[in-house]
């Protein structure tokens, strides 16, 4: 137990943290002091005077620290001669407050008066009303009339765009500041500021694009009215209709818990569909933050070009028809077999499959996409069980190597940052400046493709560093595949583990391995024995008949069409129409993460469940009852009924699963801080009752772990003057399922590439210009220039799937040259 | 100001920590935030002594201080006089004022309590102490000077149109309040005032001190409080409702409206 102090409140004496905040404090014992400005994850700023309370001290004497006592024998109080903010205060020994005096009741009531004097009690029409603090607080404490009467109100636009996806209506804003210090305290986009002053004091934007920034939709959650609305809800319904629906973000390894508000809905046909996307408290995992991707990026779910049911070849069939065709087609194969799994489906989906390859007798499982190796070492040398990235502070360390965390985990990002916020030391390493340099202790530099030979000499070559990172009370490494193959990633992974293993760094919370893993389940395939190392396999030798189930090769891999062409049977389970370009035989539809019951394993190894939301589109089926479905018509075990019942089967029959039946899955605890019904929201979406999942531990957790020796590859190498092409990966893309967002669409960038200025100048390319990539036995892409001497010469950085065009899956030489402009004698062919 | 000199926002900050200590002061560095009046006095000490600069002035107010005299005065200007001159002497020996016609003194520019011109308050000492026993302050000693001629109403509502400018807007009561006074004082000098306003902008003014950040809130607040309290009659003049044939002849929002008894 931390150490305590004793306050009063209302003449009762308690027992609080030492140094905590007194609106906090007074929250834990059930006095819930009024705050619109205070919020418990950022400084206070004590602006809105909404939590004045009277507050004294206990006298003592200053010779004998006695407690001085007055007439009566009582402790002798010195009052302020006025009300005091609590916000601003932390508790210590001898605090007295008084909360329940006409004084701060009438001070309460002033403070609500004087705010809804500019406010313009919209309410009916307002997004927020029903889950309002302004609201909640003026029922509670306001004043019942107003003496503010005026035949004009205040008029100020009410619909200021301060980016593509927040709106924010300048009479409702109560200038509480919670959104500006979001932006600069927890994310370090100060991408917001107030301007002017005095009652024309107004939230502006100063970045261009305006308000540029991943998180910009949680300042919509933390707004205590209803200034700032979202592109995506605004005007779209009222919170008092939406059911919220346990989630999971279903876009990265960070597995951050989400609400799904949903409702019956007219533009469904009067079906269930998704309203909005908001955070679910989870302190391990998100706290009560979401990237604006999680947000925003639902859309997909409900879009026109769903696969809406069974096709074989280009005829709709039957469930019946189309599981027989497919049955045919992998008993056909006998053992020749080989299914290549997306890391979008759920652990259940994964485990059918895995049984269905089982019962056919083949071992060829491939996870897609196969640029990231080494999830065998997360699940060996992971983070501990019980980790929580919001522990760490001073005298831990980070190093994250080869990965650009702002574009591939956004909230492993925001959580390292505020991390480094409280001391931790924070290495960045890679061949290019990424954006978490900003906040980085050291950045750390090595040639393209060059990051495992890097870590694995830095013990010899930066031995100050190594010996800050083993001397670290806690370190996590974050080890990335940015340019490497798989052979290099895993190798670096292998790297990163030795070193965890070497310092000690394993099998305790707080250390160990993390790795930006493509999906949202990664682990998932992982723990169900497939890997990228076979999906290599798969695509050098093809087998007779293929299962893809969720994997988007042709986007992905822009040798997919040649070695798909040597599958004499391609069987498909997908979202989405034609996502192999009329290449299977058969294709099945299956239902979105908000369709259906499931679960996903986080980066951090959490098994966290997720709910459905919606009805499905069309017949599709969740993946694990198609697959179960095939497998029946093999003659394999009869299809369960239910993800639990799938579940169930797992956790008896797969170790890491042991312990993730859906009832453990729901387990939830009291967090800190609390959820208060003003304290940062009025509504309830950021409740946790769909659970916290249960972490699987390492093996390191459970025992001894080795380090074994790395297999270190070469460097990839670009000569005669072309460059080196480090396909990279941008949060914001057109991926195929990113697509129907179109709220996002303006923020995705035309399809780009990053040069150094000195090779930019020796290929006569100015920013801006259109250059020419001919990608050795790859695509040639035309795509605009940006400069950056961030960039290492030599290299040149494409961002993945911002054009139809697959880039490279790994690092690949390539001839650049600058298009002349149609003026200079040549059209140009743009890219789309 | 600190904020100012960093390039930020000007806003006040939450104290401790105090300027003077580490992380409360520019750039987070302990700050001697102090008036250029306070430092100038310093030379004259370190050359003079501290005895001699105690014998100047009253014995909680030592030294001289700069009197800035200004509004209906014959000789306005700066005078240096010790601390506890009384204010006769100031301002009708110095500033050349009459004594039967001064209504109202603001001893402390637009921010402090206003004071009537009456011989009780013309014989007090210019000493902090005995400007806090009259519930004004001595201040900065901009002390503005006001005749019989002048309304107290238009007064209020000028210093309530400064202090509404110059508010940052950080803390609620001081933005709000001084742009709903402002508004109301507005609404009362062009004679559309109901009597209740005296009393609304007296409460709106109350409400507002003591519970802001820094002291605008109370400066703002002052100056309402205090012509009120001792030019009611200023205040009601306008309010005075009118004669019968002379209301407009309908007014549908005023006419349903309660008003809440004060606070």
């Amino acid at each position: 137990m931390a150490e305590t102090v004793t306050i009063v409140i209302n003449d009762q004496e308690y027992q609080v943290p030492a140094g905590a905040n007194l609106v906090d404090a007074a929250r834990s014992i059930g006095d819930h002091i009024p705050v619109f400005c205070y919020h418990p994850k950022m400084d206070p700023v004590g602006m809105c005077r909404m939590c004045l309370v009277e507050m004294g001290s206990i006298q003592r004497d200053r010779s004998t620290g006695e407690v001085m006592l007055d007439g009566d024998g009582a402790p002798q109080v010195r009052w302020f001669p006025t009300l005091q903010t609590a916000c601003t205060a932390n508790v210590y020994d001898g605090l007295v407050i008084r909360t329940d005096t006409p004084q701060v009741d009438q001070a309460r009531e002033n403070v609500l008066e004087f705010l809804l004097t500019s406010h313009p009690l919209d309410c009916p029409i307002c997004d927020k009303g029903g889950e309002c603090p302004l609201q909640n607080l003026t029922m509670e404490h306001g004043p019942g009339q107003t003496r503010m009467v005026f035949m004009d109100k205040l008029k100020l636009d009410k619909h200021v765009p301060l980016g593509d996806l927040i709106f924010l209506d300048e009479e409702r804003c109560i200038q509480c500041a919670r959104c500006v210090r979001f932006q600069d305290e927890i994310v370090g986009d100060d991408v917001l500021a107030f301007h002017e002053r005095g009652r024309s004091l107004q939230i502006i934007t100063n970045s261009d694009p305006g308000f540029d920034s991943y998180f910009s939709g949680n300042t919509t959650d933390i707004c205590p009215v209803g200034a700032l609305t979202t592109a995506d809800f605004r005007f779209g319904a009222r919170p008092w209709e939406l059911t919220d629906v346990p989630g999971i973000d279903p876009w990265d390894a960070a597995g951050s818990n989400i609400s799904l508000g949903t409702r019956l809905d007219r533009d469904a046909g009067g079906r269930a569909i998704i309203k909005r996307v908001m955070p679910r408290q989870n302190e391990y995992v998100n706290e009560i933050w979401i990237s604006d991707k999680a947000r925003f990026g639902h859309h997909f779910t409900r879009s026109e070009d769903r696969l809406a049911w069974p096709m074989t070849g280009e005829a709709r069939a039957t469930w019946a028809e189309g599981l027989q065709d497919a049955a045919d087609r992998l008993r056909a194969a006998g053992e020749d077999v080989a299914i290549i799994a997306g890391s979008g489906l759920s652990n259940e989906d994964i485990y059918a499959l895995r049984q269905l390859a089982d019962g056919l007798g083949s071992a060829r499982l491939g996870a897609w996409p196969p640029t990231h190796a080494g999830a065998d070492l997360v699940a060996q040398v992971g983070v501990g069980q019980g980790t929580n990235l919001g522990e760490l502070g001073r005298g831990d360390a980070v190093l994250v190597i080869a990965a650009d965390l702002e574009e591939e985990v956004p909230l492993w990002r925001l959580r390292i940052k505020q991390a480094a916020d409280r001391g931790i030391l924070l290495l960045v390493a890679n061949s290019r400046r990424t954006r978490l340099d900003d906040f980085a202790s050291q950045q750390l530099r090595y040639p393209t493709g060059g990051a495992a030979q890097f870590l694995a000499n830095l013990s010899e070559e930066n031995a100050d560093i190594y010996g800050r990172l083993r001397d670290a009370d806690n370190l996590i490494i974050v080890a990335g595949a940015e340019g490497l193959d798989l052979a290099g990633s895993r190798a670096l992974m292998q790297v990163a583990a030795n070193i965890l293993i070497e310092t000690g760094h394993v099998g305790r919370p707080n250390n160990g391995l993390l790795a930006p893993l493509p999906g949202p389940n990664a682990m998932g395939l992982h723990y169900l024995g497939f890997t990228p190392e076979n999906t290599l396999d798969i695509m050098a030798s093809p087998p007779q008949t293929l299962l893809v189930a969720r994997a988007d090769l042709l986007a992905d891999d822009p040798a997919a069409p040649d070695w798909l062409g040597r599958v004499d049977n391609l069987v498909e389970l997908t979202l989405f129409q034609d996502t192999l370009g009329g290449r299977a035989q058969v294709s099945l539809p299956i239902q979105s993460f908000a369709e259906r019951d499931g679960s996903f394993t986080s980066g951090e190894r959490r098994v966290q469940r997720f709910w459905r939301a919606q009805g499905p589109v069309g017949e599709a089926l969740p993946a694990w009852q198609a697959v179960m479905k095939i497998g029946e018509a093999l003659g394999q075990a009869r299809a369960k009924s239910s993800a639990a019942a799938v579940m169930l089967e797992m956790s008896q029959r797969i170790e890491a699963f042991a312990g993730c039946r859906y009832r453990e899955l729901a387990w939830t605890e009291r967090q800190d801080p609390p959820i208060g019904e003003d304290l940062w929201y009025g509504g309830t979406a950021l409740h946790n009752r769909g659970g916290l999942g249960v972490q699987v531990p390492t093996e390191a957790d459970s025992g001894e772990v080795q380090a074994a020796a790395p297999e270190l590859p070469e460097l990839p190498q670009a000569t005669n003057g072309r460059l080196l092409v480090l396909p990279v990966t941008r949060l914001y893309n057109r991926e195929r399922a990113f697509r129907p967002s179109d709220i996002v669409a303006p923020r995705v960038p035309a399809p780009y590439a990053t040069l150094n200025p000195a090779d930019a100048r020796r290929l006569n390319v100015a920013a801006g210009d259109t250059v020419e990539i001919e990608i050795d036995e790859g695509p040639a892409v035309q795509v605009q220039a940006r400069l950056d001497d961030g960039m290492p010469a030599g290299s040149l950085a494409l961002p993945r799937h911002l054009t139809t065009t697959a880039m490279p899956l790994k690092p690949t030489a390539a001839a650049v040259s600058r298009i002349p402009l149609p003026s200079e004698g040549r059209v140009a062919e743009h890219d789309a | 100001m600190l904020s100012s000199l960093e390039g930020v926002l000007g806003q006040p900050r939450v104290r401790p920590p105090f300027p003077a200590q580490k992380g409360g002061g520019l750039y987070r560095e302990a700050t001697v935030v102090n008036n250029v009046e306070t430092l100038a006095n310093v030379p004259w000490i370190i050359d003079n002594g501290a005895e001699a600069f105690r014998a100047i002035g009253t014995e909680q107010s030592a030294g001289t201080k700069v009197f800035c005299v200004s509004g209906h005065v014959p000789r306005p200007g700066n005078y240096e006089l010790p601390l506890g001159t009384p204010f006769r002497e100031l301002l009708v020996d110095h500033a050349g004022c009459d004594p039967d016609n001064i209504k109202g003194i603001l001893p402390s520019g637009g921010s402090g309590p206003l004071v009537p011109g009456t011989d009780e308050v013309l014989d007090t000492p210019l000493s902090y102490e005995a400007m806090q026993g009259l519930g004004t302050i001595l201040g900065s000693a901009s002390i503005i000077v006001m005749d019989n001629s002048v309304d107290m109403t238009w007064v209020a509502s000028k210093v309530t149109k400064f202090f509404k400018h110059e508010s940052c807007g950080k803390c609620t009561p001081c933005r709000e309040g001084t742009y709903w006074l402002d508004k109301v004082l507005d609404r009362i000098l062009a004679g559309e005032g109901q009597p209740e306003d005296v009393q609304l902008i007296d409460n709106v003014a109350k409400n507002m001190a003591g519970t802001t950040l820094c002291a605008l809130g109370d400066f703002a607040a002052n100056p309402i409080i205090h012509t009120i309290s001792n030019f009611p009659d200023d205040f009601n003049a306008h309010v005075q409702p009118k004669p019968a044939e002379e209301e407009p002849a309908a007014r549908p929002a005023r006419a349903g409206r309660r008003r809440r008894a004060s606070a």
